[in-house]
């Protein structure tokens, strides 16, 4: 009888502790959890759509080669901010109140973005932002000093563009002209390629204009360029506004070179503008070019995508490639996931600040859109050297189509 | 000269669509003495409809005039589930509540099953190159053309209010409608009649900035549609030329502000101009002041 009482406590007591052990997931032999939120919905679904499906096939990648550390791996939130930054605070929160996620990708656009960075740097979870542009998403202090620890990032910073495109009009238009969105992207974009150009040509831009997203006309910013006798226009915006941009142009006659940044080329451009797009010309990342066959993961992605999802609207009209645009949208959600995972790998686990530590391990690590090198300063995948300048060309159809610039 | 020229004809053509919405809203208000905040989502489905049509094969311009169409009968069934059941009400405003919940309702409706990407509009007059010179000015074909369609719309209804039965029959409603109906009036006609024009009007406005714009998506219209309440407030509630005058009024401050004082500005202006028009003079520009009996 008493040996039945001390069995009855003793079993007790194995319960309860087994009750209060720590589950299989934070012992670290559950899935690897990502979180993620992005515009899914809403006029802006090309880039947080887009970055989901990155993150999907980057997933089934890597489970199907056995997984990270011999863990599967899974977007285990996923959720709809529409691009507006409530939103994505509100989503964040979701995310980060969630102990279960590993690993953090951030919504799309500098605007949310900044509402959320602050929240995530907290946080300490690594965390990769996809598509905001503003240098103080990932370096708070400035450029010249370290990056937030656990942040790294597949956007084409502000400061790397503004260098791509100051380079390219300083040297060719004497007189040039700026429009920006009033977005943390479109103002900080602007000011940076201002100071490009006044670094180059040791002029300053003879007008400089802000318009907000979504107006329905700009003949007051597009009158003011003109009068300014500017001989170009360069536009830091996206490609709706990019559309009336064009439109308001012709009709007021003032028929210079339009230059954008990577954002403005997007198709709504394309499908706003339709032929008067052609002549159209901007900075993007290089890794999909109509007529070039892409190379290692960038082919691996291009090809699991097509056997996914089809070509539909962020595979574009190009039945061998991709379009342009496919790497800062899928592109970027996918190498976001695939960087993060890696520094799981490194840190040998999901324990938050060995993960966040080994993301300055990442070393010549190939993904779609180059090769990561991370280090305390170091946090950007997109360099100077990875843009190259396209333009809209006359199609057969005598549509506009997309091609690598010549000259 | 030509700077100045190209802000006050950007200004007019714009004020022009601010109008054309402002009319629409002063028809409504003349028989019911509501306005129909959803107005702004009509002019998206006039131009998203048109798209569609077009797109499974319909020529254009059945495509518009499909759109508008289809805009005026849904005009004519906000009247009905929206307004009329607050209406019984006497003195309540929940129509302002329920007319703004049937523009979101169609701006879901829209992204739900046609999504929520910008639809390519096509340009149905001239081309964003096309333009008349007059005097050494350019002057946009497209924007000539939004002009001279507001203007003619316009004239036409102040035609049809004062030379028709129909018209004069409206205009008896807006007076007094109890007094109309027993006067033999088909009150509920003519105020259907009423929304049908304002949805129709509505529609025009919606594909005339479409092919401005170049695009449209389920979010189109409804910074237009404050625009035209603020112009209508300016022109005087209820007054057809003062429409016009405080539409292209309106739009012209705001193209002369943006040029000669700030872009940033441009914005604003117009509830700056909506705040003193309210404080100074609540009546309008063009409007009279209304006189209750006590």
């Amino acid at each position: 009888m008493k040996h039945g009482k001390l069995s009855l406590v003793a079993a007790s007591i194995a319960l309860a502790l087994a009750a209060a052990a720590p589950t299989a997931d934070a012992q670290g032999t559950g899935t690897i959890k990502i979180g993620n939120t992005g515009a899914l919905t809403g006029p802006y679904n090309e880039f947080g759509e887009g970055v989901r499906r990155g993150i999907l096939i980057a997933l089934e990648r890597v489970n199907a080669r056995g997984g990270i550390l011999g863990r599967q791996t899974e977007l285990a939130i996923s959720l709809d901010d529409q691009l507006v930054p409530d939103r994505a605070v509100q989503n964040m929160r979701r995310i980060l109140d969630a102990p279960e996620i590993d690993v953090v990708i951030g919504p799309g656009g500098s605007g949310p973005t900044l509402a959320v960075i602050d929240m995530a740097t907290v946080d300490g979870r690594a965390y990769c932002n996809p598509q905001g542009q503003t240098p103080s998403i990932v370096y708070p202090d400035g450029t010249d000093k370290p990056a937030r620890k656990n942040v790294i990032s597949t956007a084409i910073q502000n400061d790397v563009e503004a260098k791509a495109l100051g380079t390219y009009v300083a040297s060719r238009f004497k007189k040039i002209g700026v429009m920006h969105e009033s977005t943390g992207y479109g103002v900080s974009g602007s000011q940076l390629l201002g100071v490009e150009i006044e670094r180059l040509s040791k002029t300053k831009p003879v007008a400089v204009e802000s318009y907000n997203q979504r107006s329905q006309d700009m003949t007051a910013q597009i009158s003011r360029v003109q009068r300014a006798g500017a001989d170009v226009l360069v536009v830091v915006g996206l490609g709706a506004d990019m559309a009336v941009i064009r439109r308001n142009m012709l009709r007021a006659g003032f028929d210079v070179p339009l230059i954008t940044s990577g954002g403005g080329i997007s198709l709504p451009y394309k499908e706003g503008a339709g032929e008067l797009a052609v002549g159209t010309r901007a900075t993007m990342i290089s890794t999909y070019q109509p007529g070039k066959t892409p190379t290692g993961v960038a082919k691996e992605l291009a090809d699991a995508y097509q056997a996914k999802f089809g070509r539909d609207r962020w595979w574009g009209d190009d039945p061998a490639t991709p379009q342009v645009f496919f790497s800062l949208t899928v592109g970027a959600g996918f190498d976001c996931a695939t960087m993060l995972l890696e520094a799981v790998r490194l840190a040998g686990g999901t324990d938050r600040a060995k993960v966040t530590e080994a993301l300055n391990r990442i070393s010549n690590f190939p993904v779609s859109n180059g090769a990561a090198t991370f280090t305390p300063m170091r946090r950007l995948l997109v360099q100077p050297e990875n843009l190259g300048m396209f333009e809209y060309v006359k199609g057969d159809k005598n549509d506009a189509v997309l091609k690598a610039a010549t000259q | 000269m030509s700077f100045a020229a190209s802000l006050i004809l950007g200004g007019i053509s714009v004020g022009s669509v601010y109008a054309l919405i402002a009319l629409g809203l002063n028809l409504t208000f003349l028989t019911t003495r509501t306005l129909n905040f959803g107005q702004g989502s009509l002019m998206m489905l006039a131009a998203v409809s048109a798209v569609l049509l077009a797109g499974i094969g319909a020529n254009l311009y059945v495509g518009l005039l499909g759109g508008i169409v289809l805009v005026g009968v849904v005009a004519a069934l906000t009247e009905s589930i929206a307004i009329r059941p607050i209406a019984k009400v006497g003195g309540s405003m929940g129509w302002v509540v329920t007319t703004l919940g049937v523009g979101i309702f169609l701006q879901g409706f829209v992204a739900k099953f046609f999504g929520s990407q910008a639809l390519a509009f096509p340009s149905f007059l001239f081309s964003a190159r096309d333009f008349v010179s007059l005097g050494g000015v350019r002057l946009s074909a497209q924007y000539l053309a939004i002009f001279v369609i507001a203007l003619a719309l316009v004239i036409a209804f102040e035609l049809f209010l004062k030379r028709t039965a129909w018209g004069r029959a409206l205009q008896a409603v807006a007076l007094d409608p109890d007094l109309a109906s027993v006067m033999g009036i088909p009150v509920r006609r003519v105020v259907m009649l009423s929304f049908v024009g304002s949805g129709v009007l509505a529609g025009v406005a919606g594909v005339l900035v479409a092919q401005i714009t170049g695009t449209v998506d389920a979010a189109f219209g409804f910074n237009l549609l404050i625009l035209g309440f603020v112009a209508a407030v300016l022109g005087g509630i209820g007054n057809t030329w003062g429409a016009l005058f405080g539409g292209v009024f309106l739009g012209v401050i705001e193209k002369l502000v943006g040029g000669y004082v700030s872009t940033a500005a441009e914005q604003g202006i117009a509830f700056a101009l909506l705040m003193v028009a309210l404080a100074v003079r609540p009546h309008g520009l063009l409007g009279e002041k209304e006189v209750v009996k006590v």
